[in-house]
This record gives C-alpha cells, structure tokens and sequence, in this order.
C-alpha cells in the first residue's frame, strides 16, 4: 500500500533506488521518529501480555515432563523430577520420525502451490475491472463461506473416483485448493493498494506482463504474501481430520495423526500429547520467525520504494 | 492467463464437492444412501421441527455474539498491538512471535488447557483469585451460562490475536511516514495522527480483517468444541451452528441425517455470502487510497 | 494469445468436471464382489475406535492368527470423535475395512439404512445371549442382526475403600445409610460424590445410577416403550428430583466442574465416590494403581415402585462386515469367532470389559462384582437403548436438562416434558 508521492522514484527502473530523503531528514526529526508510540508503558504492557498469554503454554511445556498418572492426580504440580518417557513415547508411539517427512512433503507442497497460483489470480482479479473477473472474484470468495469439513464426505468422493484416495497428492491438491480463498482474499486488498502508475511505468519501459508480475508486484506484496503462507501452513500443519479420512496405509500418516493415537475414547494420555505438541510446534515457530523477517524486509522495501 | 490455474484448482477440489455438500439437503437420506429428492422439507424442518426450533436460533446469536465479541477484544486488541509494535523494529519480531504462539497449537489441546486453568476444583485461576481476596469472581467459568461464552470468547482472542496484529502491521507498513511525520512536526499528538491520518488508511485492512472475522465467527467449531463439547455445554450456552451440525450429522441415530445437516451447512452458507456480500459492499465504497 | 488460453483453459475445465460428475455418485452403494471360497493368505482389515486397546487387540489377534493359519490380522485403531465419520467413509468408499466395530443401538442404524453392511443372521447364532444386548446390534426397522455385541458395560457406584474406612464408612443397603454417608463424608470436608456435570454426557448415566429403581427401572422401559407411560409420569420426575436433592453431595459449582476433573477428585483421594462405568475401570487402575476400589449398587431411593437396587447395563461396540469386503468369506469366519467364548474370554482378560460373550469368568474381582450384581438386577440404560434412534436423542435432552436441572434454571417436571417433547418428534410407541 503506497502512495503516488513515491511514483517518480519507482520509474527510475525495475529495482527501486534508495531514496534520497534520508539526507533530507532534519537532526531534530530523527529523534522524534524513533520515539514509538506509548514509550515505556507501552513497552510494558506489551510484554506484560507477552508474558501472560504464553501461561497455558507453559503450563503444556512442564506438564510434558510429567507422567499421565501424575497429572492425573495433581494436575499443576512441578515437572520434578524431570520425565522424558512421554517424548520417548511420542516419537516411537507416535512415529513421529516417519510422519515428519510426509507432513513436511504435503505441508510445503500445499502452501507453494496454494501461495502461488493464488498470487497470480489475485494479480489479475485486482487489476482487470471487467464482469466476469467481479464474479470470479466472488465465487473464490464464497469457498470461504462454507467450512471446509462439511464438505468431506463429497471430497471424499471426488478423490475416490479420481482414485486418489491413500495418497498424498491427493491430500495436498485438497489443501491447496481449500487454502486459495483465503489466500486470494487477502491478496487482492493488497494488490488493489498499488497504484496503477507502477504498470504503466514498467510498460513504458517494455516488460511484459509475467515479469512485470513476477518482479514488481509481488516483492511489494511480500509482507502480504508471507501472511497468507503463515495462516496457511499453520492449520494444515496441524489438520488431522482431512489424512484420517483421506489416507489409509500407515506410512503416509502426517504427525496430527499421529498425534490422535493418544486421544482414547474414555481416557487421553495427556502427557505424551503434550510432548508431541511440543514437538510437532517447533518447525511452526520456525516457520514464524522466517515470516515476520519477510513481513519486516517487504515493508521496509516497500517503504523504499 | 494468470487465474486459470487457481480457478482449475479450486473448482474442481473445492467448489464442485461444496455444491455436492449443499445440493445433498434437498434429499432425504437412508445413511448414505441417497433417497429422494424432496425439496425444501429439509429446510422447513428446520424452522418447525424440534430440535431445530430452540436450538438453531439460539446458537445462531452465539455465533452473533462471538462475532460482536471478537471484534470488540481480539480485533480491538490486535489493533493497538500493531500500532504500539510499528515503531519498535527490535523487539517487533519477538513479540509477534510470542503474541502468535497460542495460534500455532492445536485447539483440541487449547481447550483442554483452557479448561484445567479455569476449573473450579483445580484450576489456578480461581485459586489465585481466592488468595488475592476476590473470592466472588472465584465463578466456574465455563460452568455457568452467562460467562461460558465469553470465555470462549476470551481464550479464541487469545488464540488469534496474532492475526490481526500481523495483518495490521503489514498495512501500517504501507502508509507513508512522510503524512504521520507532518502531522507530529505540526504538533499533533501521536492519537490524533492516528485518528485523521492512518486509521482511515487502514480502512481496507480493517474491513478485511472484519469480513474475516465474520466468516470465522460463523463456522467456529474446533474451539467451542474444545471448551464446551458437542452439546455446547452448559446447557446449550456455548453452542454453535457449527456444533448443532455435527451432533445433527454424527451423533444422533437419525437415518436422515445427512439430509439435516446438509439443510443447515446451506442455511449457514447463504448467511455468510449474504453478510460477506454487503460487507464488502459498505467497505468497496469507503476504500481511501491516496492519491488515487 | 489470450483467447487461445482462455479456449484451453475451458475445455480442460469442462473435461475435468466430466470426469468428476462421472466418477461420483453418492447415491447407491455399489455391490461387493467378495471372494467367496478363498480364505488362505488373506489380510483382513479391522477399524475400531478403541485407541487405548490397541496392544489388546494385537494379543487377542494373535491367538486367532495362530488358529488359523494364512489370515492375518490388521488392527487400526482411530480417534474415537472422529471415528464415526471416518467409517461412513470406509464403507463407503474404496480401502475401507473388511470388519469394522460399529457403534450399537440408534447409531448403528445410518449404516444399516446406508446397506454398507452385510446381515449376518444366517452366519451367527446368538440365541443363547441376553436380548437386550443382541438388540444392540439389530436394525431397527428389519429387525435383521448386523454385528456381533462386543462388550457390555454397566452403571454402578465406585467408591474408596480407604476413604471410607477412614470414617468408619460401609457400603449401604438402605437409601438413609446412603444419605447418611454422604452427610457424614461432606461433614468431614471430603468431597462425598464426584460428578463432572460440565460434560452433559455424563448425566443421563448419573441418573440412572443414582436413581433408576424411582422411576420403575425395567418396569418402566416396558412400559414407556409400549406407550402407556411417558416421560412425564410422576415416578420419572421424581426420579430426576432424586438428582437434585443430592447435589449439595456433589463438587462446588458441578455444572462448570469437567468429567476429566472429577476422574482426577477420585483418583487423587479428593472424592470418596464416583458414579460410573464398568468402562472406566481399567482407567482407575492405571491411573493410580494404590487406589483400593469397590463397587456398590445405589439402593433404591424412598417411594420407588419397587425396592431392589439395579444396575444399568447396556451393549457398548460391536464387530460387522463390510458390505464391500473382498474377504467376505474370511471375515464372516473372524466374525464368527467373535462369538465365541474363547473371544469373550480374551477380551476380558486383556481389554479388561465384560464381554458381551454369556458365560465368561472374569479374573478382577471387581469386574466379577459388577458382573454379578447386574445378572441380579439389571436395568437397561433407557435412553440409549431405546431412545437414541433419532433426532434428538433421547441422551442429549437429558444430559442438557439435567444441566439446567442443577443450575437451578428449570425444574425437574420442566425438564421431564421437555425430554418428552423432543423424543415425541420421531418416537412412535410399540415395540
């Protein structure tokens, strides 16, 4: 989302120059701009929150270095001594190193695919102004409106007459296709936000439309695009319903599943299901940290634009 | 052309089986055995049969209140995150991370977190709330109707705060700092630049954020189920569309229940288009881009 | 150029959904086309939601793999809330199940109306059984057996057997000495009863542990059944006033208090007694093996139509074919087999429920116990036996209801014609 007071800088070429304007930045200013918004209290309070809303984390993380039948008995007492049989447990019960891979494959997989042709739609839906593309537009939209898991037993049968039911492609062609709302949503807000003047400027100067696209639209959504990868990898990461109902030989199990063997019918082995949360979460915040780097490196490219 | 591949996508592996979800509602059903085609009876049964009569209306407004609720809390919330996050790139990462943390683990598990904390018997926060002598807000929480759905309200807040607090800290990005700089040379406090100049800036993010929030609020069902289990416990005070679908779907011994079901995710669907529809309406029309 | 595009782009649509269209059809089941002699080398594949049994299983199976050399076994077990959707979709896709535990009574139903299941009267006989259990696995409308009844569980009281002789405490014969321990135990500070009224589930149980012999027990199913009572006849009523008046023996604030929470009252010591199922057994044991557990019958409460305690039981799983197996023949045998006593014995012993099986021993004393006292007195649990078989469930009014009953929001007369009201939308008397 920029403004038309940066469209001088940005026909200066495909890759937009530094700004001159830090030299124009007057001693005084610079102080003023640095100061964020709220100073110490809000400092304070922000990682007061920060503090506060990671408790039941917490709670998760030391309750999965106690035994079930500890919890069972007091159910907020210390992870002392500490126990490692629940990690033990979910790795080898939970087949954990089997499951990595194949949630990683379909995970990746479906988010790529997802991201990018999403992208593009979302290009063309913000530019293009005709009839049909209002529609299309809608039309994606409505797969928002309808929960995904109403509809499995139709997909079911879709993958079953395509005959990839027990198959990972199939699964992942589902998540990618379901996360292509969304993705395209919130997309084409922040295409719509560039100015029309960048095409014009980058058409003067003889790109074609794919490598317009490719080279100047998207690194300006970037902080955008890295959102939508973030809401997209999370909850297909964590999705177990979709490979129980989908997939049928052991080996292509995602770790959610394999997550739900310690989910009994009268009873929950809540501390092996901790610790293979624990585990399970990490490449999350993994994946987080890289996003918001994106999300930061994108606006501050954006702004230099 | 640049949509075909999304189109193909999603039409075929998301578009064609939600048609077959909502066509399945005008038939009745022997288990999974289509039946006949019977119209609107699905639908009317809806509106005159029990359970329907109490139970959709009344999870209906749930969802109405945990929408209003949402965005009161959690939208309100991520806002003010994201603007107080705008200025302090260093510690911005860390705490995004840290405030998005909640939404990376599983809701099932959240609930269950969520319900040993509050427990009446065992739960720290009404033991804490005895100790500091607050004895009377010792309440059990997700016991008694009139607070069990604003915790559940409460605690999906604090699972998605991280969304709006992202979204909104990448359309801060995009406002130019040259207007807010202005404004603070010319003397203008930091909430007043924020009230003239970025917040209408923002208004397309926050409407998408709002139309999301909708959506979301609509078809919530992992975290209800989580707090208050299929019956939306106590008493029907938690329950959701989402919920009666899926007791109406796999828990009662209807042979028809494809059929019920199938009604109620077509009912919900044609009231999340509709909302969605003048949302994006109202939002169309106030879109400010500068300069533009 | 875009029009070339676009052209393709279509035709590969219009192709695509061709296929789709084609290749999906909800409507009919297709027919199985099991191979009929062949029972050598065969892998037979059995769903079950029984996730905490899944090493039991692999034992019993193993005895029967053993037996019958060239079948194999594989048991899967998965998450039971999901499990019920997972095997519509086994049943009725490709890879499903040859043997799949299916729910009982009114949930078994949409799979028999669905044919994804193959009848099995000529293949097993079950007369010498308990009727009320076989009934557990009957389609309602043909009255055809569709499954083998796999486990019974029963309702009765657990108790502490430390606790109570801490105070002196034994397990009562008359509704005073009940009260009376309840009385004492609350006087004491302990928590005399631990219910976890949050997950309304629980509730219909509570009730008829805590009350059936007031509402009639058997009598009355034979009566409300056949339509010369309903549910709001004044013994079932006061039957749910029973409820009510021993809630001060119950935790603070029941309604917001967790099933998962009153486990942990009871297993921690916390709670003198909990009212419960012969399925929450093994758990107990497991959790805290120190625990020294009884059993009790809760005597019947003052003014019942008759005065023997009861004890709820009911039919919980059983083992059918799927109508689309490719081993119809080796499953019908596995089936068979789950029929039989030496099967029974094998699920007692190392799932640890009694079986459904007539004329199994029991090892654990207190299975035997809860054994014996229903062969005593049994009672059905009402509204799964009978009133699960269409929406709503007969459970689910209640377990609501019973919620409101104790918040105080509804009295039980209310609560009584409510249940009446919501199970008279498909409920037609007359067995």
């Amino acid at each position: 989302m920029t403004t038309t007071l940066q469209a001088p800088a940005a026909s200066a070429g495909p890759h937009p120059p530094t700004p001159p304007r830090a030299s124009r930045r007057p001693a005084g200013r610079r102080g003023r701009r640095t100061r964020p918004v709220g100073g110490l209290v809000g400092s304070t309070a922000l990682w007061i929150y920060a503090i506060g809303a990671l408790i039941p984390l917490l709670l998760m993380v030391s309750n999965s270095f106690r035994s079930t039948s500890s919890l069972y008995s007091d159910p907020l007492g210390a992870p002392w001594p500490i126990n490692f049989d629940s990690y033990r447990n979910a790795w080898t019960v939970g087949h954990f190193g089997e499951y990595f891979t194949n949630s990683l494959l379909v995970t990746i997989g479906a988010v790529t695919l997802s991201t990018v042709v999403s992208t593009m739609a979302a290009y063309a839906l913000a530019r293009c102004r005709s009839r049909i593309f209002t529609i299309l537009e809608s039309v994606f939209i409505s797969g928002l409106m309808l929960p995904i898991h109403l509809a499995i037993l139709p997909i079911f049968y879709l993958l079953d007459g395509f005959g990839l039911v027990d198959s990972r492609l199939g699964l992942m062609l589902v998540y990618a296709a379901s996360g292509v709302p969304f993705s395209i949503f919130v997309l084409t807000v922040f295409f719509r936000q560039l100015p029309p003047e960048l095409e014009e400027a980058a058409k003067i100067d003889g790109a074609n439309s794919w490598v317009m696209f490719w080279r100047i639209m998207v690194p300006l959504v970037r902080p955008a695009v890295a959102t939508v990868v973030v809401f997209r990898f999370v909850p297909i990461w964590n999705d177990f319903l979709f490979p129980l109902v989908l997939l049928r030989t052991r080996e292509k199990y995602t770790v959610p599943v394999g997550l739900t063997t310690f989910f009994g019918e009268y009873s929950t082995d809540w501390s092996s299901l901790f610790a293979g949360l624990v585990i399970a979460t990490l490449p999350l915040i993994v994946l987080f940290l890289l996003a918001t780097k994106q999300i930061v490196a994108g606006l501050t490219a954006g702004m230099s634009k | 052309m640049f949509v075909a591949p999304a189109l193909l996508l999603f039409g075929v592996f998301v578009l064609y089986p939600m048609g077959s979800a909502l066509s399945y509602a005008f038939f009745s059903w022997q288990g999974t055995s289509r039946g006949a085609f019977v119209g609107f009876e699905n639908f009317v049964a809806l509106f005159t049969q029990e359970p329907f009569t109490t139970q959709l209306p009344r999870a209906f407004g749930h969802n109405i209140a945990f929408f209003v609720g949402t965005m009161l809390i959690q939208n309100t919330l991520g806002l003010g995150i994201a603007v107080l996050l705008h200025r302090r790139a260093r510690t911005r990462r860390m705490l995004q991370t840290l405030y998005a943390m909640p939404y990376l683990v599983s809701p099932i598990v959240i609930g269950y977190l969520w319900t040993l904390l509050l427990s009446p018997t065992f739960g720290p926060v009404n033991a804490l709330l005895r100790q500091v002598g607050l004895k009377s807000w010792a309440l059990p929480w997700l016991g008694d109707p009139t607070t069990a759905l604003w915790v559940v309200v409460l605690v999906s807040a604090w699972q998605w705060v991280g969304f709006p607090v992202l979204l909104y800290g990448a359309a801060l990005g995009g406002v130019p700092e040259e207007l807010s700089e202005a404004a603070l040379v010319d003397g203008a406090s930091h909430w007043q630049t924020f009230r003239s100049i970025v917040f209408p800036l923002l208004v397309p993010a926050i409407g998408t954020v709002s139309i999301l929030t909708f959506i979301f609020a609509m078809e919530a069902f992992a975290l209800p189920y989580a707090l208050g289990g299929s019956t939306g416990n106590p008493a029907g005070a938690t329950d959701f569309i989402s919920l009666l679908f899926y007791r109406t779907a796999f828990e009662n011994g209807s042979t028809n229940a494809i059929g019920s079901s199938s009604a109620i995710a077509t009912l919900l669907f044609v009231v999340i288009f509709g909302g969605a529809v003048v949302a994006t309406k109202v939002l169309r029309r106030h879109q400010v881009r500068v300069g533009a | 150029m875009t029009g070339t595009i676009r052209r393709s782009f279509t035709a590969l649509t219009m192709a695509s959904a061709m296929v789709a269209l084609a290749a999906c059809s909800p409507s009919s089941p297709s027919s199985s086309s099991g191979s009929q002699g062949d029972t050598k080398n065969v892998t037979l594949s059995v769903w079950s939601w029984r996730t905490e049994d899944v090493a039991a299983y692999t034992t019993i199976f193993a005895v029967y793999e053993k037996n019958h050399p060239g079948t194999k076994v594989d048991f899967k077990a998965f998450k039971n809330t999901e499990y019920n959707l997972i095997l519509t979709t086994g049943l009725a896709g490709s890879g499903g199940p040859d043997v799949a535990q299916v729910r009982s009574y009114g949930q078994l139903q949409p799979s028999i109306a669905s044919k994804s299941l193959l009848p099995l009267d000529g293949v097993v006989d079950l007369s010498s059984w308990d009727a009320n259990v076989v009934k557990s696995a009957k389609g309602k409308v043909d009255g055809k057996l569709y499954a083998v009844p796999l486990a019974q569980q029963t309702l009765q009281m657990f108790y502490n057997k430390d606790v109570f002789a801490k105070y002196g405490l034994t397990p009562p014969t008359t509704w005073a000495e009940f009260m009376a321990i309840n009385t004492k135990l609350k006087a004491a500070g302990v928590t005399p009863m631990a219910v976890g009224a949050k997950d309304s589930w629980t509730l219909p149980m509570l009730h008829q542990v805590l009350a059936a012999p007031r509402f009639g027990a058997s009598a009355f199913e034979t009566a409300v059944t056949t339509g010369k009572k309903t549910f709001t006849d004044p013994d079932w009523v006061a039957s749910l006033d029973v409820v009510k008046q021993l809630k001060p023996f119950m935790p603070d604030s029941v309604v917001g208090v967790a099933y998962t929470d009153a486990q942990i009252l009871f297993t921690s010591g916390k709670a003198a007694m909990f009212p419960g199922g012969s399925f929450e057994l093994g758990f107990f044991q497991k959790q805290n093996p120190g625990l020294k557990l009884g059993v009790f019958q809760v005597p019947a409460p003052q003014g019942s139509p008759a005065m023997e305690p009861t004890t709820t039981g009911y039919a919980d799983g059983a083992f059918g074919i799927s109508a689309k197996s490719h081993a119809q023949a080796a499953s019908k045998e596995l089936v068979t087999w789950m029929a039989t006593k030496e099967f029974g014995q094998l699920v007692a012993d190392n799932v640890k429920q009694l079986s459904a099986v007539p004329g199994v021993s029991y090892s654990d004393p207190l299975l035997k116990e809860m054994k014996e006292n229903y062969t005593k007195n049994p009672t059905p649990y009402l509204l799964l036996v009978d009133f699960r078989y269409g929406a709503p469930s007969g459970t689910e009014v209640l377990g609501t209801g019973v919620q409101e009953l104790l918040m105080g929001k509804k009295t039980a007369a209310v609560v009584s014609a409510d249940l009446q009201t919501g199970v008279s939308q498909w409920f037609k008397p007359g067995k």
